[in-house]
């Protein structure tokens, strides 16, 4: 008799610890989704960007023939950026791909940047409808990537707090979470400064 | 068909009602059953001992077995029912998420996913709710949707990948009217206790099967001893008879379940057709499913739980008993009756052609302003919007300027547009507000904010709210911090001249009404009031204040309050003046009116409609008031049409 209700209590116990492992199990992959979709966010912005550059370069190459250089080093820093973006969209997860994004953004800004402060020794071009319109766009584009990023590395604090504590982080491992994910940070400097056109 | 949305969600009630004593029941059934059970396995473990000629059932009677037995079922059935209900409780994106669900972007690009979000916002905006988020199944190939949430504010709807893609314009909009129909039905509701109960009783069954192993696998390695090896058998008992126990209590719960939403299955496959007045469409997409290998089946592990909440059926191999929908020919016939048995050769993928729904005849502010329909006539449209409402939300979307529609389908610029929307016509107020804007907000949503103001001036009135309504889903997500700074710039943007304006409190309670239930999981509102008499002072105050709003002069507004006490049929209810009358008080009468029964809303949105349509015109300010109080109720009462 009391074996049994020995055992019927130790059946409780256990039920109530599967209900609290599935709960955090799902848990986890609630905030990882949520990251995921924040990444969503961040890559339709991103992409924007990368849209925008070709014609940036088509409109700068009339003004700007003597700094075939720079022009080149910004369509290289997009198509690594491109791929980068392609690389960490497939998992939002892995912080390797994460890094290589951040580097390469930062990258795309610094060249962009460069490339900004070269046109204004140019006064047709900065001058030039296209390129005001251009410029504009950019910078609203960097907005929101600065915005959506802030949403992504805010859900993934989440994630990430939330591995890391009690108790989910005697399980995490056991579910494929134990790895943080990555902040996303862009290297280099902020482009917001950069593209500025000034009247 | 004399039942209205009221008496459905009524009827959604005391379905579950009927659902839990049902449960109860099997509970109960479940108890007896186990304490058999131990009784016998007791007794015979005695039966040696006393070497008498058969088991002893004299356990039967003892207290301790009983209260043992009774005690353990209710904590493993009723803690399972909890846990899983609890865990739904979360809203319609858990469900959503765990099916694999990605939510989708409202600024997507993708041709397909824009034309699904575009069908959903029409609808959104006809039925008179906000805009569900929309969740796409993308590694499901078969054509299928499902709608979950606890309430119609906290539903979401799944689409599969292969419903995104292989169904016309018209086939996804009667799909989408059709989940419409069980959000404003109170499916959801049913469907996610349906999940939770025979979650519980699924237990049982597990709890048997893990006795078992577990004797089994000490049994073996006690087989030695004698003693020990006596007490096996019993326990083995015990386990295979909970087994038992649990598969009858699943097999008879499915069966509950399946005849359950077999019916309601049907009812929205009609309400689909009453919506959109195209039978064509949703019969078009049960005929597509019918021609297609994967037809409506579900890949995903979490499936067979939500079986009965999907748009077609989900799992395989169920006999019609079991089957959660009726068979695919019998949908199709009660739509289509000419319908000739065959399924079309489905052709994968065919991109969806981006032309417009509505005809390119412009925004007219046919609804709204100028005659209204009487009371009853308005809310009998509530729940149950038609393809004139429809039809109204078309062009009303297609009458938005691009920047506006693109504004409002992202986070970043749904904020600003919010902004903009409730800066003053008064150029020294909208000056303090900007100076605040650009101070607290972000530098780029305050550029953004002025980018909109040239294009935001030219709206139609009426088209105001509804800008805002389809900028929620892009402000869901928000993430909690971004959200709080949100919510601190429209308060600061709606204080700043002191007295409230109609609109802008009409706006901020249909945008907090939503984003507050969906940031700080606030629980879905109970029941509190079952009588009217009680609730006097709110709608006192409230219909007081939609008098002095519509018109101008006392005398006027005194016969829209009478009209409205008529309707509401409290004789004694006494007009406020408009001193007393502050918009404050108001959110605090809507939080007490949120928590009545679905009849009594009916009597005060009725007074609210008569209200408005005592001196046979609307205003914008009426229209936009209306729908705020709609929304603070939870009631989807689609746009009132003019006549």
């Amino acid at each position: 008799m009391s074996a049994l209700v020995t055992l019927l209590i130790l059946v409780a116990v256990v039920v109530v610890l599967g209900a609290i492992v599935v709960g955090i199990y799902n848990k986890l992959v609630t905030y990882r989704n949520r990251y995921k979709n924040a990444f969503a966010q961040i890559e339709v912005q991103l992409k924007r960007r990368h849209d925008l550059i070709p014609n940036l370069v088509e409109t700068v190459k009339g003004y700007m023939s003597h700094e075939r250089g720079t022009l080149e080093a910004v369509v290289a820093a997009r198509n690594q950026a491109v791929g980068g973006l392609q690389q960490a969209a497939q998992d939002p997860g892995n912080a390797e791909a994460i890094r290589k994004l951040g580097a390469a953004e930062g990258a795309l800004s610094s060249t962009l940047g460069r490339l900004f402060a070269l046109s204004e020794n140019y006064p047709d071009l900065k001058a030039s409808q296209n390129m005001l319109q251009l410029g504009e766009e950019l910078r609203s584009t960097e907005n929101k990537v600065a915005f959506a990023r802030q949403a992504f590395n805010d859900s993934v604090t989440q994630y990430n707090i939330y591995r890391q504590t009690f108790p989910a982080v005697v399980f995490a491992g056991m579910f494929g979470h134990g790895q943080d994910a990555a902040l996303l940070e862009f290297e280099g400097e902020p482009i917001q400064q950069v593209p500025k056109v000034s009247f | 068909m004399a039942t209205d949305f009221f008496d459905r969600q009524d009827a959604a009630r005391r379905n579950t009602t009927r659902l839990v004593v049902l449960f109860v029941l099997a509970v109960l059934a479940i108890m007896v059953s186990i304490h058999v059970l131990l009784a016998g396995a007791l007794g015979y473990l005695t039966y040696e001992e006393r070497a008498a000629d058969g088991p002893d059932w004299s356990l039967l009677t003892d207290p301790g077995i009983a209260l043992l037995a009774f005690a353990g079922t209710l904590i493993v059935v009723g803690g399972g029912s909890l846990f899983k209900v609890a865990q739904l409780r979360g809203g319609g994106r858990v469900v959503a998420e765990q099916l694999g669900g990605r939510l989708l972007n409202p600024d997507t690009a993708d041709p397909s996913e824009r034309q699904l979000m575009n069908v959903v916002e029409e609808m959104a905006i006809a039925a008179g709710t906000t805009a569900p988020p929309v969740y796409l199944l993308e590694q499901e190939e078969g054509i299928n949707a499902f709608a979950a949430g606890f309430t119609p504010d906290g539903a979401v709807i799944g689409v599969t990948r292969g419903a995104a893609q292989r169904l016309s314009r018209d086939e996804l909009q009667g799909v989408i009217a059709h989940e419409f129909s069980h959000i404003l039905n109170g499916d959801m509701r049913l469907n996610i206790r349906l999940i939770g109960l025979l979650h519980g009783i699924l237990i049982i069954g597990m709890l048997g099967y893990f006795v078992l192993r577990m004797t089994a696998f000490s049994g073996g390695r006690a087989r030695r001893s004698r003693d020990q090896g006596n007490a096996a058998l019993p326990m083995l008992a015990i386990g295979a008879g909970l087994m038992v126990v649990g598969f009858f209590g699943t097999f008879f719960g499915n069966l509950i379940k399946a005849a359950v939403s077999r019916q309601r299955e049907f009812l929205a496959d009609a309400a689909a057709v009453q919506f959109t007045r195209q039978p064509d469409g949703i019969a078009g997409a049960l005929k597509k499913i019918g021609g297609i290998a994967t037809g409506s089946t579900i890949q995903s592990p979490n499936a067979p739980e939500a079986s009965h909440m999907f748009f077609g059926r989900a799992t395989s191999g169920f006999s019609a008993l079991f089957s959660t929908h009726p068979p695919l020919g019998d949908r199709i016939r009660r739509i289509d009756p000419s319908w000739d048995g065959t399924f079309p050769e489905a052709a994968p993928g065919a991109p969806p052609v981006s032309a417009s729904h509505a005809a390119a005849t412009g925004f007219a502010p046919g609804a709204g302003t100028g005659r209204v329909a009487s009371a009853a006539q308005a809310l009998d449209h509530v729940g149950r919007p038609t393809e004139a409402h429809i039809d109204y939300a078309a062009r009303l979307l297609d009458s938005l300027p691009d920047r506006i529609r693109a504004a409002a389908h992202e986070p970043y610029g749904a904020r600003a547009l919010v902004y903009t929307l409730l800066l003053d016509r008064d150029a020294e107020m909208r000056r303090k507000q900007l100076q605040h804007l650009e101070r607290a907000a972000d530098p780029g949503v305050f550029e953004e904010t002025l980018r909109l103001v040239p294009i935001v001036a030219q709206l139609q009135t009426l088209a105001r709210l509804p800008v805002a309504e389809i900028a929620l889903p892009a402000l869901r997500q928000l993430t909690a911090n971004q959200y709080r700074l949100f919510k601190q710039n429209v308060a600061v943007l709606v204080e700043a001249d002191e007295n409230i304006d109609l609109f802008e409190w009409a706006l901020q309670r249909i945008l907090l009404h939503d984003l507050e239930a969906h940031h700080g999981g606030v629980a879905p509102p109970r029941v509190r009031h079952h009588a009217l008499a009680p609730l006097q002072p709110q709608c006192e105050l409230l219909l007081s204040v939609l008098a002095h709003a519509g018109h101008r002069d006392a005398q006027a507004a005194g016969k829209a309050f009478e009209a409205a006490r008529q309707t509401l049929g409290l004789p004694q209810a006494r007009m406020l003046d408009t001193g007393e009358a502050d918009l404050r008080a108001l959110d605090a009468a809507l939080t007490d009116l949120e928590q009545a029964a679905p009849q009594i809303k009916r009597r005060v949105l009725e007074a609210a409609v008569a209200c408005i349509a005592a001196d046979q015109q609307m205003t914008a300010t009426e229209a936009e008031l209306l729908r705020a109080i709609s929304a603070s109720l939870g009631v989807p009462m689609p746009p009132l049409l003019g006549v």
